[in-house]
């Protein structure tokens, strides 16, 4: 059972790592951030599992359970944030949040 | 015997301490009678000690006693001891004895003071430090005490905080002390270096062993610190404003008991002196200088005080002179004597001065015999017995003294020149003082209005108790037909000169002319004003230029040496180097604090861009 080269898998993770990575960068709106980040995780994962398939190994999977786990929570806090947001009626914008500013 | 000595040594560091802790328990009349009480029992157990004493054969009169080993370094140990001798036990009755008497008399004198408690702390502790000098066993106990004696000194001296000249004088006393004792602890250091003790058993017998070289040095650091406790020239200076301490702290510290420290100090240490004769010789010519000096001086004091305090540097200078000649009993019969007239003349002036509710300035007074006719009686025994008139005893302990010094060559011949020229300046400057303060006219205003001649019963009976001994003291040893005092104190201190017969007579009546002459100057000038007093001398009135000469040669280029460092060293070098050290800091913050924008994309931009860069690297190394 060999299926593509892993290399396609790779390019596939890696073009989902940087449109994620684009999109936090760009993007403006704290939830379209969030849905970025996790297009990033999630590139991360498709290039775990694929080199734990080319290993031959469980390795990378556990990983990657490991990472969606922590992409849950970090959306759970992500969104209650970005409710908390919208309850006190602040402009959905990351670029208005800047009271850390030094 | 042990025993005894032990209770005087510590009974009035209890009151000390008692007075203390106690605080505000203890009522302030209740400090005094404490205070006092406990130097009456030192008083006591003295005298235990004495009868004891004398009970021994002659030359069997040495009871060294030790507490405790108080510390050990390398092969050097020195013990907490104390010595029972004929010389200890003499100076315990004149420090327990006058010190009782003046704490007594101080009840009267300090009623009212805010701060009575800590007056009379001060002063049990003061008794307790010259209790410990006079007793000490070793030289290091001795340096204890008498550190200690100038630390008590300091702290009676500056006792009126809020007045600026008495702490000034405070600290005036202490830093010339602290000359004083810096020698001393020198002169210790060579001498424990080369004996490898510091008893006084071990180290007299070994004196006649040291080389001359260490022996003139270890001589030279005990006589600076004689010298500074003393009051001699060169560290005279700090005497007269010592003056600014409360009377009968003059009395007791600065007449009777604690400058008389450094002539026991010089008769204790003997053994070492007569190894060095040239420092003995400087020592008698020093205490001839200032006994000259001193008596100039007093001429145009106008504070009553410091005449007095001028009077006692001239008598001190007469027992380092009989010291350095070897004349030690006499000396220590003049250190009694004037003890007695000394401290009777401060505690009536201290009299006179409640009376005009704190004037001290001789000018200001006058008349004064009418309203104080019995502190005037008093005045005339004290001053008739400083200038050493028969029967008074001064003419007893003072003559012996000047008739040694003709019996010691050439140079005794000198000294005895100048010893009786002070005799004359004696009678003259003492005299002054009485006729200014007590005849001529009442001079008007409410300070020249004294309540009434006998202030209360400590003060009154203590001044006549004095009185009394002032008078009939110098029969205790009458030249060579009864000499109880030299019997007592040879064994300890062999006199190294003994004056003929001739030779006493002689200085006898030349001494007794010339005090009577100076009494009979004094008189015509002051007390009939047959004549016009002369204008005091630009010279006497600076007190021959010392203090200003101190000034200019230690104060000046200190103050100056300070200002050069601050302004050259302190201010570009140490304060410069850390001005500039917190403008970078702060430089760097502000620079730093830019980065952090707020934004978080920028950070996330960050981030990504570094990784890129640290992929990069990886990439292109491999």
């Amino acid at each position: 059972m060999m299926g593509p080269n892993i290399v396609w898998y790779l390019c596939v993770s890696a073009f989902l790592f940087t449109t994620g990575a684009a999109g936090v960068l760009i993007r403006r709106s704290p939830l379209i951030i969030l849905l970025s980040l996790e297009i990033m995780l999630n590139g991360a994962n498709l290039a775990l599992i694929a080199f734990s398939r080319y290993h031959g190994t469980g390795d990378g999977q556990i990983f990657a359970l490991t990472v969606m786990a922590v992409a849950a929570a970090e959306v759970v806090v992500g969104l209650g944030l970005i409710v908390a947001m919208a309850r006190r009626r602040l402009e959905l914008d990351v670029d208005k949040l800047r009271t850390l500013r030094g | 015997m042990s025993a005894a000595a032990w209770i005087c040594l510590l009974a009035p560091l209890g009151a000390a301490l008692a007075i203390t802790l106690a605080g505000q328990r203890l009522s302030r009349r209740g400090a005094g009678y404490l205070a006092t009480a406990s130097v009456g029992a030192s008083f006591v157990a003295a005298v235990v000690v004495f009868v004891l004493l004398l009970g021994d054969s002659p030359n069997n009169r040495e009871h060294p006693s030790v507490a405790w080993h108080w510390l050990t370094a390398g092969s050097y140990t020195f013990n907490l001891g104390i010595l029972v001798d004929p010389l200890s036990t003499y100076m315990m009755l004149i420090v327990a004895g006058v010190g009782f008497l003046i704490v007594a008399y101080s009840i009267g004198y300090m009623d009212g003071d805010d701060e009575e408690r800590r007056y009379f702390a001060y002063m049990a502790l003061f008794v307790f430090s010259m209790l410990l000098l006079v007793q000490a066993g070793n030289l290091l106990i001795l340096l204890a005490g008498w550190g200690m004696v100038g630390l008590s000194s300091y702290l009676l001296i500056g006792f009126w905080h809020e007045r600026p000249e008495a702490v000034a004088a405070a600290k005036k006393a202490f830093v010339m002390n602290a000359f004083g004792d810096a020698a001393m602890a020198l002169g210790l250091f060579l001498l424990v270096q080369q004996t490898g003790s510091l008893d006084f058993g071990v180290v007299f017998p070994a004196a006649g062993g040291l080389s001359p070289t260490v022996a003139n040095l270890v001589a030279l650091g005990l006589l600076g610190g004689a010298v500074a406790k003393s009051a001699q020239l060169p560290l005279q200076t700090w005497l007269p404003d010592a003056m600014e301490g409360p009377t009968p702290v003059s009395a007791l510290i600065h007449a009777a008991t604690m400058v008389t420290a450094g002539v026991y100090l010089i008769v204790r240490t003997n053994a070492i002196f007569e190894a060095a004769p040239t420092v003995q010789e400087v020592a008698a010519g020093l205490g001839a200088a200032t006994l000259l000096m001193a008596g100039l001086i007093a001429l145009v004091q106008t504070d009553i005080k410091r005449v007095i305090a001028y009077s006692t540097m001239s008598q001190i200078g007469y027992m380092f002179l009989a010291a350095g000649i070897g004349a030690y009993a006499d000396g220590m019969f003049h250190l009694l004597t004037h003890a007695f007239f000394k401290a009777l003349l401060f505690l009536a002036a201290g009299i006179v001065i409640h009376a005009l509710s704190g004037e001290q300035d001789l000018r200001k007074m006058g008349g004064l015999r009418h309203k104080l006719p019995r502190t005037y009686w008093s005045f005339i025994v004290g001053g008739l017995a400083l200038a050493g008139i028969p029967v008074f005893s001064g003419f007893f302990s003072k003559d012996p003294i000047l008739s040694s010094a003709l019996a010691q060559g050439w140079y005794g011949e000198i000294l005895w020149v100048v010893g009786m020229v002070g005799c004359f300046l004696t009678g003259l400057y003492t005299f002054r003082m009485i006729f200014l303060a007590f005849w001529g006219e009442e001079k008007d205003g409410d300070l020249h209005a004294p309540e009434k001649d006998v202030p209360g019963i400590s003060m009154g009976v203590t001044v006549a108790i004095l009185t009394v001994l002032a008078a009939i003291a110098g029969f205790l040893q009458v030249f060579e037909l009864w000499t109880p005092v030299s019997n007592w104190l040879d064994p300890v201190a062999p006199p190294l000169v003994v004056p003929t017969s001739t030779q006493e007579v002689v200085s006898s009546l030349v001494a007794v002319t010339l005090g009577l002459g100076g009494i009979g100057v004094a008189w015509w000038i002051y007390g009939a004003r047959r004549a016009e007093a002369p204008e005091p001398s630009k010279l006497l009135e600076h007190k021959f230029y010392f203090d200003e000469l101190y000034d200019a040669i230690f104060y000046r280029p200190a103050v100056l040496l300070a200002h050069g460092l601050l302004r050259f060293v302190e201010r570009p070098l140490v304060f410069g180097s850390l001005r500039e050290l917190t403008q970078g800091v702060r430089e760097l913050g502000t620079g730093v604090r830019n980065l952090q924008t707020g934004l978080v994309r920028t950070y996330a931009f960050a981030i990504a861009a570094s990784l890129a860069v640290v992929t990069l690297v990886f990439v292109v190394v491999r």
